[in-house]
């Protein structure tokens, strides 16, 4: 017999349907007179909605509406909001856009979901979604967050000259430069940390279903946190009194982050089945997921590295742009600040160190938090420049990396207490 | 539309399809058969991997009119109801899941190898072999273990019932 208690090898309850097909995905779920939706999208990265024409849509086999966002704007549906206040420098909150589940007037990413159609079956709304006439006047786009911040390139909202969301400083920026100053060498870096679509195995999900006898909302979809979905769908997005509105999120298929978020397509949903008065589900497709998924960092950082004569770190000092999309996402403001330069030093006692980001909109998709946040970023560009900064010192006649990295002995659990501030 | 016949999991079954229905959809959708998923629109990612007349195939990329007539084994078919079968049972032992999407891929795709390479399956082989099949949870490491302790244990019950 195996060992009983600690120690003991705990089986899990999920597993056995998993692995005999009796998951409860949220694809896998069906209710009497489900109907299926799909959502009419930009192709273009920036451009201005003319006009959308559904008039032969609307009219196909099985078609049993289609809405846009002017109807979404008319029934006050709430814009989406990002839920962390960060503030400049300057004291100024950060500068965030209207982000309109449906695009109203402007589309500003590949993507940006312009209207929803309803229909008997998948196929049939394909079909109507794509007999959907939308004129679009194209305008200039800017995806590279170093650029846009720049004099002359293409704005995204009124609300952010430049681009700009917010300027945020983290550190000692004295202590950090009177390290550089006074440092036996310095190494700066210049580090791209790329955009990373999270793809989890199971595309997004949402099946919408209002209860018009009742006067009640219930939301399946692949959620990683139905109760926050619950709170922000009611006292932001307006859906709902929370009271009247029921979350669940059943088996999920793996997140990584990317299903934290409120979705324009949860809100949309839910409101498309109070409109045509049956339940609706959508079901992502894949290259959908590419283009609607929260992407993870797309940051640039300058990173400077200072190091006294015995190949000591005394001082760090890192400048990062961070692109953050087309729109805020609803944690996108913590992501490139509290989760990440808070994380700078990682396992090392660095004394003096500084952190100065920018987020920058851009025509991309919206960036948020995936797994593990921008910490990816922070510690391989440390262990990255540490790496640098001694082959640079070894080039310069100093040592070779293993033995700058025997003056931070992270295997003696007692010095790595003391160095823990 | 179209009534396509075909033998599911032992039983026959017809159902009527738009031409365009992909046999995943199909399965899904018309059968209720929901534990094959659809994970990608590239053919790539084997979440949809299921049996068709003896050989895995990636019913994603298969009309439901070409399946007409043929033989359909799914996830749901493996095995007995309540029981697992040792591919099932060896996953369930060496944690080769977590969310459980691509599952049902990883299983079908594996007894497929299994029944083909038998006892001689080694981890490279596994791993080529799964080359079809994506997963973004598990790092693949407890899913090559998973299917070469199923291997191992079929053949073995196999010489032992010999």
């Amino acid at each position: 017999m195996g060992v009983e208690g600690i120690g003991a090898s705990v089986a899990r309850k999920e597993d056995k349907r998993f692995l005999t097909g009796k998951g409860r995905y949220t694809d896998d779920m069906s209710v009497p007179g489900m109907k299926y939706a799909f959502f009419v999208r930009s192709p273009y990265a920036h451009a201005r909605i003319k006009s959308i024409d559904m008039s032969a849509a609307k009219d196909m086999p099985g078609v049993i509406g289609i809405l846009e966002g002017k109807q979404l704007q008319a029934d006050a549906i709430g814009n989406i909001i990002c839920g962390w206040m960060i503030h400049s420098k300057d004291g100024s909150p950060m500068k965030m856009g209207a982000w309109r589940p449906l695009a109203h007037e402007t589309v500003r990413y590949v993507g940006d979901a312009v209207a929803i159609v309803v229909a008997d079956s998948m196929g049939e709304a394909r079909d109507a979604a794509e007999a959907v006439v939308v004129e679009y006047d194209v305008l200039p786009a800017v995806t590279e967050a170093v650029k846009a911040l720049e004099a002359g390139q293409p704005q995204l909202h009124p609300e952010a000259p430049n681009n700009l969301i917010f300027d945020w400083q983290l550190g000692d920026g004295a202590a950090a430069d009177k390290a550089i100053a006074e440092a036996a060498h310095v190494t700066e870096i210049t580090l791209r940390n790329n955009r990373l679509a999270p793809n989890p195995m199971e595309p997004r999900a949402t099946l919408g279903i209002y209860d018009s006898a009742e006067d009640h909302y219930t939301c399946y979809t692949t959620s990683q946190n139905p109760h926050v979905a619950r709170l922000v769908m009611s006292a932001f997005y307006n859906v709902a009194p929370e009271n009247k509105l029921r979350v669940i999120a059943p088996d999920v298929g793996g997140g990584f982050g990317s299903k934290i978020y409120i979705y324009p397509e949860e809100i949309v949903c839910l409101w498309a089945s109070k409109k045509t008065g049956v339940p609706v589900k959508w079901t992502c497709d894949r290259t959908e997921a590419f283009l609607t998924d929260a992407h993870g960092r797309d940051h640039v950082s300058t990173v400077k590295m200072a190091f006294d004569k015995d190949n000591r770190i005394t001082g760090l000092k890192v400048d990062t742009i961070a692109n953050l999309g087309a729109y805020m996402s609803l944690f996108s403001s913590a992501v490139p600040t509290y989760l990440y330069a808070t994380l700078l030093s990682g396992q090392y006692a660095i004394p003096a160190i500084h952190a100065n980001v920018r987020t920058v909109y851009t025509n991309t998709v919206p960036v948020d938090a995936y797994r593990g946040r921008a910490a990816g970023g922070d510690l391989s560009s440390r262990a990255d420049y540490g790496d640098r900064g001694a082959g640079t010192r070894r080039f310069a006649g100093g040592t070779p990396p293993q033995e700058l990295r025997a003056d931070f002995p992270l295997s003696d659990p007692g010095d790595h207490e003391l160095r823990r501030r | 539309m179209a009534k396509v016949k075909m033998t599911v999991n032992g039983r026959q079954v017809g159902s009527d399809c738009e031409d365009r229905t992909l046999l995943v959809h199909f399965l899904r959708e018309n059968l209720a058969l929901t534990g094959t998923h659809v994970g990608c629109d590239t053919t790539q990612c084997g979440a949809c991997v299921v049996h068709m007349d003896g050989r895995s195939v990636k019913s994603c990329t298969i009309l439901a009119a070409q399946a007409a007539g043929s033989t359909i084994v799914t996830i749901e078919g493996l095995a007995g109801s309540g029981e697992l079968h040792p591919v099932q049972a060896a996953f369930k032992a060496n944690h080769g899941l977590q969310c459980g999407f691509c599952t049902p891929g990883m299983v079908m795709t594996a007894v497929d190898m299994i029944r083909r390479h038998g006892a001689n399956l080694d981890e490279a082989t596994v791993r080529s072999e799964l080359d079809g099949n994506i997963c973004r949870c598990t790092g693949y490491h407890n899913i090559v273990k998973s299917i070469l302790a199923a291997a191992a244990e079929m053949a073995g019950a196999q010489q032992a019932a010999e």
